[in-house]
């Protein structure tokens, strides 16, 4: 990947670009956090995307398989949850929507008319829930930014369906910029980050219309999408397809890869060396398809993290993600 | 441990501690990060320390055995270290010493008479060079703090001695005390922090009889010590005396559990429950005997990190060290 400068973005955040070897960086084998690291030897099948047969394409989509230590980090982010909620305090959760579900988590910071963070949480589109990520919300809240934790359902709960999940999502983030005021938030700086699924649906976040809503196109003043999946075609042949309910007009609509022109947000995108080939790919290709376009676009390679170790790094200001959106929202760490 | 021994510390790190699990948490397995899970069956041998053999002895004192991940958490770290390293002004490097080697790397804050936090690294006494460690100074140089970087020898210098290198930590420290002015720095304002064989080395430097050089016994004013070392015996007794020389007198003097009447500093103790069964053990036992002892102590259990992962977090002002840390250094 070649980065070109984009003006959307500080010096500094430049140099950590290039320092961060975004510039032709060869992926690390996908194998290293493998557990044993030498899967044993088998027959391969005929290939269903790219090389992959389908065992392999499956395996790609699961990051379980790749990322041995996945239970160790729940378990520190459950701990750190606590740790968080004792010192920042509980958010306001308010309804965007209609549905029980359709809460956002305000996590305020005391600074006036502050910039705002919306975060979309991962899980394979079948896991998580907003308060699981209070520990993310910290850093921000001490560097004078608003962070929200957006709530929506699981694909289990929509009959597999990832169309009202991408809904709730927007009209979360209609809903902050109509009412930062209220709490605090400066309408003209909303930024929105995602990890994993969470990049997915922020990846269709960014490609809404918001002229036909009304809003401003450019209501996101900057995008942090970290590990996502941004063209749906091959997670459609993988095992991911057993739970969500693929068809051709979700295929289409929601990767966001065939909808950059509808893109007037600048972005980062990040990934690990450690991912998985695909989660690797998804993000190396969004990027480059986004800078042949001419849209302001910023890839982070990340050395040494695998998925879920990448999208636990926004919650530190120093790490890889936290960096990128405390320069993004330029945010100063400390005095 | 509970809170009776911790009034040194403030309130908001008791209620961390207490969040962090501290509170007599059972230990995991700590085969959890071993590949594979589940190590081959073998025909256990003469037990050498409590209920190992040596080749668990070994294993014990071998953190790459329980650490699956070793050698990508220190890409990670080289890579964090070179963004930081093009970010901050680079540190002012001074001798404390007339040797090469005896040099401290000093990462300035703009505060005036600000506090230090001085890092010595880890490594098994045989790796670590000062350069390595930018990536933890950025956030205490921005949080208004000095952070000061120890070089000293490695064990493979010193013919196997771990003398000389305590000593060169003492000076160092010493050094940071008489000349902290100089720097911007408050001399009594002086905190450590450290990981695995460095944390060997504060323990070390917090059983300094300062008073016989003139100075304050209480010149540290605080240590967080991560996943460290306390007793040398059963280190003697592990394959990690094929490159270090034990002798009766180092393991004596060298233990800091053996001298914990000198300790004049509040400490905060942390381990990870995925770390080997020793270093688990050392540090609830070091930390057991200081409060029975009646010093005040804060034992972190760090829920789901390993041996690299706990010392990777000197640089997480929102993690285990640097939360502790930025608490103890009251660091906004």
């Amino acid at each position: 990947m070649t980065e070109r400068p984009s003006e959307q973005f500080n010096r500094r955040t430049l140099i950590a670009g290039t320092a961060l070897g975004a510039v032709a960086l060869a992926s690390a084998p996908a194998s290293a956090q493998r557990c044993p690291a030498v899967p044993p030897p088998r027959t391969k099948g005929p290939l269903v995307w790219l090389d992959l047969d389908q065992h392999e394409l499956d395996e790609a989509y699961d990051q379980s398989v790749y990322a041995f230590n996945q239970q160790h980090i729940t378990d520190r982010r459950n701990e750190r949850n606590e740790v968080a909620l004792k010192v920042i305090g509980k958010p306001d959760r308010v309804a965007y929507g209609a549905a029980e579900i359709e809460r956002v988590d305000i996590y305020k910071t005391s600074r006036a008319n502050a910039p705002v963070m919306i975060y979309l949480h991962g899980g394979a589109w079948r896991n998580g829930r907003s308060a699981l990520n209070a520990y993310l919300a910290e850093p921000f809240v001490k560097a004078g930014a608003h962070f929200i934790n957006v709530e929506f359902n699981n694909v289990g709960e929509t009959n597999g369906d990832i169309a009202p999940m991408v809904d709730q999502c927007r009209r979360a983030v209609a809903w902050v910029h109509r009412n930062a005021a209220g709490f605090g938030g400066d309408s003209n700086a909303l930024y929105l980050s995602g990890h994993s699924s969470g990049g997915h649906l922020a990846g269709c976040v960014v490609i809404t219309e918001w002229e036909k809503l009304s809003l401003p196109r450019d209501v996101l003043k900057g995008a942090l999408l970290g590990s996502g999946m941004y063209d749906l075609k091959p997670v459609r042949l993988s095992a991911r397809s057993s739970y969500v309910k693929f068809t051709d007009a979700v295929e289409q609509a929601l990767s966001a890869q065939r909808h950059i022109d509808k893109l007037h947000t600048p972005l980062v995108l990040v990934h690990g060396t450690l991912e998985t080939p695909e989660f690797q790919r998804q993000t190396r290709d969004f990027h480059a398809a986004l800078r042949a376009a001419g849209k302001p676009a910023t890839l982070i390679v990340a050395k040494g993290h695998n998925h879920f170790e990448l999208g636990e790094s926004l919650g530190n200001p120093y790490g890889v993600m936290g960096r990128a959106a405390f320069e993004m929202m330029k945010l100063a760490t400390g005095a | 441990m509970t809170a009776e021994h911790q009034h040194k510390l403030t309130r908001r790190a008791l209620v961390a501690g207490a969040a962090a699990g501290s509170v007599a948490l059972a230990a995991e397995p700590a085969s959890a990060q071993r590949c594979p899970a589940e190590p081959p069956t073998r025909v256990k041998g003469p037990a050498v320390w409590l209920d190992m053999d040596q080749q668990d002895i070994d294993e014990a004192y071998d953190n790459d055995v329980y650490a699956f991940n070793a050698k990508s958490i220190n890409d990670r770290r080289v890579y964090n270290n070179q963004i930081a390293r093009d970010l901050l002004e680079k540190p002012q490097r001074v001798a404390y010493g007339p040797t090469e080697i005896e040099k401290l790397d000093i990462y300035k804050t703009r505060r005036a008479n600000a506090p230090v936090l001085v890092f010595i690294h880890g490594g098994s006494w045989r790796g670590g060079r000062a350069d390595q460690f930018t990536v933890y100074a950025e956030p205490y140089v921005k949080a208004g703090a000095h952070f000061v970087v120890l070089d000293f020898n490695n064990v493979g210098e010193t013919n196997g001695d771990i003398f000389p290198m305590v000593e060169q930590c003492r000076r160092a420290v010493a050094w940071v005390y008489r000349n902290a002015a100089s720097f911007g720095a408050n001399p009594n304002e002086i905190y450590l922090i450290s990981r695995s064989s460095g944390s060997h080395l504060s323990s070390c430097v917090l059983i300094t009889e300062w008073e016989k050089q003139g100075l304050p016994r209480d010149l540290v004013k605080g240590a967080v010590l991560g996943s460290g070392m306390y007793d040398l015996k059963p280190v003697r007794l592990s394959k990690r005396s094929s490159f270090v020389k034990f002798t009766d007198a180092m393991e004596q003097e060298l233990s800091a559990m053996r001298h914990i009447g000198r300790i004049n500093a509040p400490l905060v103790v942390a381990h990870g429950t995925l770390e080997t069964p020793e270093f688990q053990r050392q540090a609830r036992d070091f930390a057991k005997a200081l409060e029975a002892a009646g010093k005040p102590v804060k034992l972190v259990v760090a829920r789901g990190y390993n041996h690299y992962e706990v010392g990777e977090t000197i640089g997480h002002p929102y993690a285990v060290l640097g939360r502790a840390a930025f608490e103890m250094m009251k660091l906004a």
